[in-house]
């Protein structure tokens, strides 16, 4: 892909990775694409240059899987990019070389992803080494995936 | 920092008599601040001394004669001191407050009780000095000095005007016009650029313009000035003759300027390839100028309003009356209705009612703006001159717009023509706001705060019956609220606070007068395609698997959006049919919370618009409805609980999230309290045609339930780290305090965990907050106490932790410094404690005593616990006893106090 402008798409679905949005539509808590990051809205202010100025709008955003954070401003009349954001719950059925083996709710296999260096993957080691039954939450976004939660079935 | 601690009114015994009314005394202090005024420090100081004795009043004075020979020698003096000198700025202030002080203080009948010479040179000094203050203030501003002496002179001496001018009746009549018209002129001359005025000049006349950055937290200039512009709009009124139409022509000229500006840039633009190299100065001159003068005028021509219909200036009525035999009513119609021409072109012009024409006047600079957005020049426009068109239509059409006669004793004719009811000028100034709304909607999506008052225009439109009942015949208004619906561009642009607004605005229309298919319709265009679309989108079969798809989210997202605009719009008349809308949604929204179980900003959403219906809808509910939204908060509480149990994240905005929702779930649990305390249904009233047959007798959930079951959810997840955030930190506090109010009964029965930390949180609360939060942590201990008085059970768990918290808040009280608010608060938990555990407090005592070496200060401390506790031996939880209590333990505070706290 030469031209940078044209959108990529991910694997599935068709669906395109980001999508513009007017900076003033954005919002606190919503995402947006910084420095070529996927981010997640931690903070959004206007501010303009005198009194008579248009505004712009300045973001600070946490990067979804990194945890970096990036800030930008822009005029408030500009489209800003917005990522795709899916969150899927999937079941662990095993760990094999640092790969997990997760199932979704309709009972596909996968294992092509890595249990991540976070609190969160060793929560997954530990969890898995007890025998818990338990849920991933993995995020995706611009094509990178990654486990961010657990949650212990309850059987209730 | 001196002035506002030492400004106390001087109100001196009968015994001071004979020194201070002696003319002598009061020449020293003159004469003192004569021979020291160079030097600063002592200036303040001497100014202050004169400040309190142009405060003096009470028994001091044996009559007012006495009072009124004591103001004339304080006026003399005031005005020889003033007259010989030329003031230093760190005068300013102190003068400043001699006269506010003379001004507050004396009777209106001692003012003008002195000779009416004297009372003229004052007057008139009066007004030099204001005018010399402003020009000082205006250049402090140039300067951008950090300390604003003259500033603040002048805001005391606007006040000042202010506070004579509500008592005009008093005075000689029309003394003041002339002194008004100079302060007006001087306002506005410094708010003008040259050659007009003197705005951004500095003392060798040379003009600086910078552009500084502004951040939103800046309050924007109408309410950063409003005590001024109060002032000044009030002197505008008392000289509408002078003022009214000098802010008519000086707009009409500036417009002018403006549209001729705006169209020798566009061709500019179109012969330049490089937009950039344009000089914005001369555009940006006049747009601060037209900003006061919009300003200026909404301030003389109407008052701002809370709540009620606010009235026309009964002296903007009286000019209009007066002038009413020469008006021409026809072209002032005209002029009203031609908003894209020139007011000086049309014939007649002259003959116009000048209330009707200073309105004009803005409008005319609204179509200015409008018509430049359609020439594409809205990148030159400012959107601060925008927010001041919308700011003032909005303040014009709370007053005039429809105007009742029946509010006024007199009315005038041209104003009763042209905007009273059933009048083609209301209608046809209703379509225009609303074109000009629609207008501003689509093209200042990007500025949040041009656009925010824009859709507070349109619930000013709609929220009065009579107003919506115009704007629903407009076409404009059916078209607004389609495009709304069918989330089309441009409005879903907006932000999304304006979105929801804007949702209010739409859902208050619909209770406009109209005829039954009307209705129909409108309700099936704007709230049925809602609810349409997300139970469309809700039962498909695989809305599980579709819902992380971004569109499915986005619908998600704007319905829950729309939902808390529309609960916003809740009024006494529209609760029937907005409750049981949104109850439908609510139920829904809980099968979501499975759904988005793992998306956090989903679920934020959705706690919200249960928040908000609590918060709008439920001091109308009765009882039945009252059940069916504690339940469906219930269920929303333990789905949460149950979907978060076990749930472990360590994405970087978990923690913030986690806050978020806390947050908005202590305010959903606080909202379902204040049913206890703001009720306004009638056991269910306004329900009965709808409720029949349901039994209240059969309570399946009370308040109480679900907010300790929430505070069940809550208190597990509260933690030290979270409640370093002062907003969840309060917000907890508050919601416990309540609960300890409203239910003590139920306290006793919590399972013990949550028993055990509530306890705890009362304690660190008391000992290592803030002290608004430790004092709301002292008001939740007394009905505690109180309770466990009532079940008279020893060895509770409860009594066991009031004991402990005698012990606190004897060692707050009498062993470590807290401030004197606190006292109240912490002596009557102290007294109720005290009567429950009688034994441990005087163990306390005696233990506190006995650890004194010194025989002085054990004297003094037993005597003053023996005064403490006399007035009520034995204790008893009795108000009379209770309040003597508190007033010897002032005394016990003053008298041992310090002994104590020092080691």
């Amino acid at each position: 892909m030469s031209d940078p402008d044209l959108d990529f798409t991910t694997g599935e679905s068709g669906a395109s990775a980001t999508y513009p949005m007017q900076c003033s539509a954005l919002r606190k808590n919503g995402y947006v694409v910084l420095k070529g990051r996927p981010c997640k809205i931690v903070e959004m202010s206007t501010s303009k240059t005198g009194k008579h100025g248009h505004a712009k709008v300045n973001m600070v955003g946490i990067d979804i899987f990194t945890n970096k954070k990036h800030e930008d401003m822009c005029p408030s009349t500009h489209n800003m990019d917005v990522p795709s954001i899916k969150r899927i719950d999937y079941q662990l059925v095993n760990i094999n070389e640092g790969y997990m083996t997760l199932m979704s709710d309709n009972g596909e296999i996968r294992e092509d992803l890595k249990v991540p260096e976070s609190e969160v993957g060793k929560e997954i080691e530990t969890k898995f080494e007890a025998g818990d039954e338990f849920m991933v939450t993995v995020i995706a976004a611009m094509g990178e995936e990654c486990a961010i939660a657990t949650k212990v079935l309850t059987s209730k | 920092m001196f002035e506002a601690t030492q400004n106390v009114m001087l109100k001196p015994t009968e015994t001071w008599r004979e020194a201070l009314l002696d003319t002598r005394v009061m020449d020293l202090f003159f004469t003192v601040h004569r021979k020291i005024r160079e030097d600063s420090d002592m200036a303040q100081d001497s100014l202050q001394c004169l400040a309190q004795l142009a405060s003096m009043h009470g028994p001091v004075f044996p009559d007012e004669s006495a009072q009124v020979s004591y103001l004339a020698h304080l006026v003399e003096g005031l005005l020889s001191m003033i007259n010989g000198i030329e003031i230093e700025d760190s005068e300013a202030m102190g003068i400043s407050n001699i006269i506010s002080n003379l001004i507050t203080m004396f009777p209106r009948t001692c003012l003008t009780a002195l000779p009416t010479d004297l009372f003229t040179s004052f007057i008139n000094c009066l007004t030099l000095l204001t005018c010399s203050f402003g020009r000082s203030a205006a250049l402090e501003e140039v300067l951008d000095k950090d300390d604003m002496v003259y500033m603040e002179a002048y805001d005391k001496l606007l006040e000042s005007w202010l506070t004579l001018v509500q008592d005009e009746e008093h005075f000689p009549r029309g003394c003041f016009v002339q002194p008004a018209i100079q302060v007006f002129n001087s306002y506005i001359q410094c708010h003008l650029a040259a050659p007009d005025g003197t705005r951004n000049l500095s003392v060798n006349g040379i003009s600086s313009h910078e552009e500084e950055e502004i951040n939103e937290l800046q309050e924007d200039d109408r309410e950063l000035f409003c005590d001024q512009l109060s002032s000044i709009g009030m002197l505008g009124r008392v000289a509408a003759d002078h003022c009214i139409p000098l802010l008519t022509n000086l707009l009409e000229d500036r417009v002018t300027r403006l549209h001729g500006q705006l169209q020798r840039t566009q061709q500019h633009l179109m012969a330049t390839s490089d937009p950039e190299s344009m000089d914005r100065k001369v555009l940006d001159d006049l747009y601060e100028d037209i900003h006061w003068l919009i300003l200026v005028s909404g301030y003389v021509l109407a008052d701002d309003s809370q709540g009620e219909t606010p009235l026309i200036p009964s002296e903007v009525m009286e000019f209009s009356i007066k002038h009413s035999t020469e008006v021409d009513i026809n072209t002032t119609l005209q002029i009203l209705g031609s908003p894209g021409e020139k007011a000086s072109s049309i014939p007649g012009c002259n003959r116009t009612d000048s209330v009707i024409r200073l309105l004009s006047a803005v409008l005319r600079t609204s179509e200015v703006e409008s018509r430049a957005t359609r020439a594409s020049l809205t990148g030159l426009l400012s959107p601060q001159m925008g927010k001041d068109i919308m700011w003032f239509l909005r303040r014009w059409a709370k007053t005039y717009l429809l105007v009742d006669e029946k509010l006024y004793e007199q009315v005038s004719i041209p104003l009763i023509t042209a905007f009273g009811a059933d009048t083609e000028g209301a209608q046809w100034i209703v379509g225009y706001l609303l074109e000009k709304v629609i207008n501003n909607l689509s093209v200042w999506s990007s500025e949040p705060g041009l656009a925010n008052d824009t859709v507070e225009l349109l619930v000013t439109l709609v929220e009065k019956r009579e107003r919506a009942n115009i704007v629903v015949q407009c076409e404009g208004w059916w078209s607004l609220a389609k495009q709304f619906a069918s989330r089309s561009p441009p409005l879903h642009l907006l932000s999304s606070p304006v979105q929801r607004t804007l949702m209010k605005a739409l859902v208050l229309g619909g209770f406009a007068h109209m005829d039954s298919d009307a209705k129909q319709q409108y309700w099936a265009e704007v709230l049925h395609p809602l609810q349409q679309r997300f139970l469309n989108l809700i039962n498909q079969e695989n809305f599980a698997q579709i819902s992380q798809e971004e569109a499915v989210k986005q619908e998600i997202i704007a319905t829950l959006e729309a939902l808390c605009g529309i609960a916003e719009a809740t009024q006494i008349d529209n609760v029937v049919q907005l409750f049981s809308f949104l109850m439908d949604f609510l139920s829904s929204c809980i099968g979501l919370m499975e759904v988005y179980s793992n998306t956090p900003e989903t679920i934020n959403l959705i706690i919200e618009v249960f928040v908000e219906v609590a918060h709008k809808q439920i001091c109308y509910l009765g009882e039945a409805k009252c059940m069916k939204l504690y339940e469906a908060c219930l269920t929303l509480l333990q789905v949460y609980a149950k979907n978060n149990q076990c749930r472990k994240r360590s994405d970087a905005t978990a923690e913030e999230d986690q806050y978020q929702d806390l947050l908005l779930i202590m305010e959903l649990l606080t909202n379902l309290l204040s049913k206890e305390f703001i009720d306004f249904s009638d056991t269910d009233e306004v329900f009965r045609n709808q409720d029949q047959g349901t039994p209240a007798s059969s309570r399946p959930v009370s308040a109480a339930d679900v907010v300790l079951y929430g505070v069940n959810i809550v208190l597990p997840l509260m933690s030290q780290d979270l409640l370093k955030f002062p907003s969840l930190c309060n917000q907890y506090y508050k919601l416990i305090t309540f609960i300890c109010e409203i239910f003590p009964e139920k306290i006793p029965q919590l399972p013990e965990e949550l028993f055990k930390s509530l306890m705890f949180s009362l304690e660190l609360g008391m000992t290592s907050m803030s002290s608004e939060v430790s004092q709301l942590c002292l008001e939740a201990l007394s009905p505690l106490a109180e309770q466990c008085a009532k079940n008279q059970e020893k060895d509770t768990p409860l009594f066991i932790a009031t004991r402990h918290f005698l012990k606190l808040v004897f060692d707050m009280l009498v062993l470590q410094k807290h401030n004197t608010e606190m006292t109240v608060a912490a002596g009557e938990a102290l007294y109720t404690l005290v009567c429950l555990h009688q034994a441990e407090y005087s163990e306390l005592v005696e233990n506190l005593l006995s650890s004194q070496r010194d025989a002085v200060i054990y004297q003094r401390l037993a005597d003053a616990f023996n005064k403490l506790t006399a007035s009520s031996t034995p204790p008893t939880m009795d108000r009379k006893q209770k309040v003597a209590f508190l007033k010897s333990l002032e005394e016990f505070v003053s008298n041992v106090g310090g002994l104590l706290c020092v080691k």
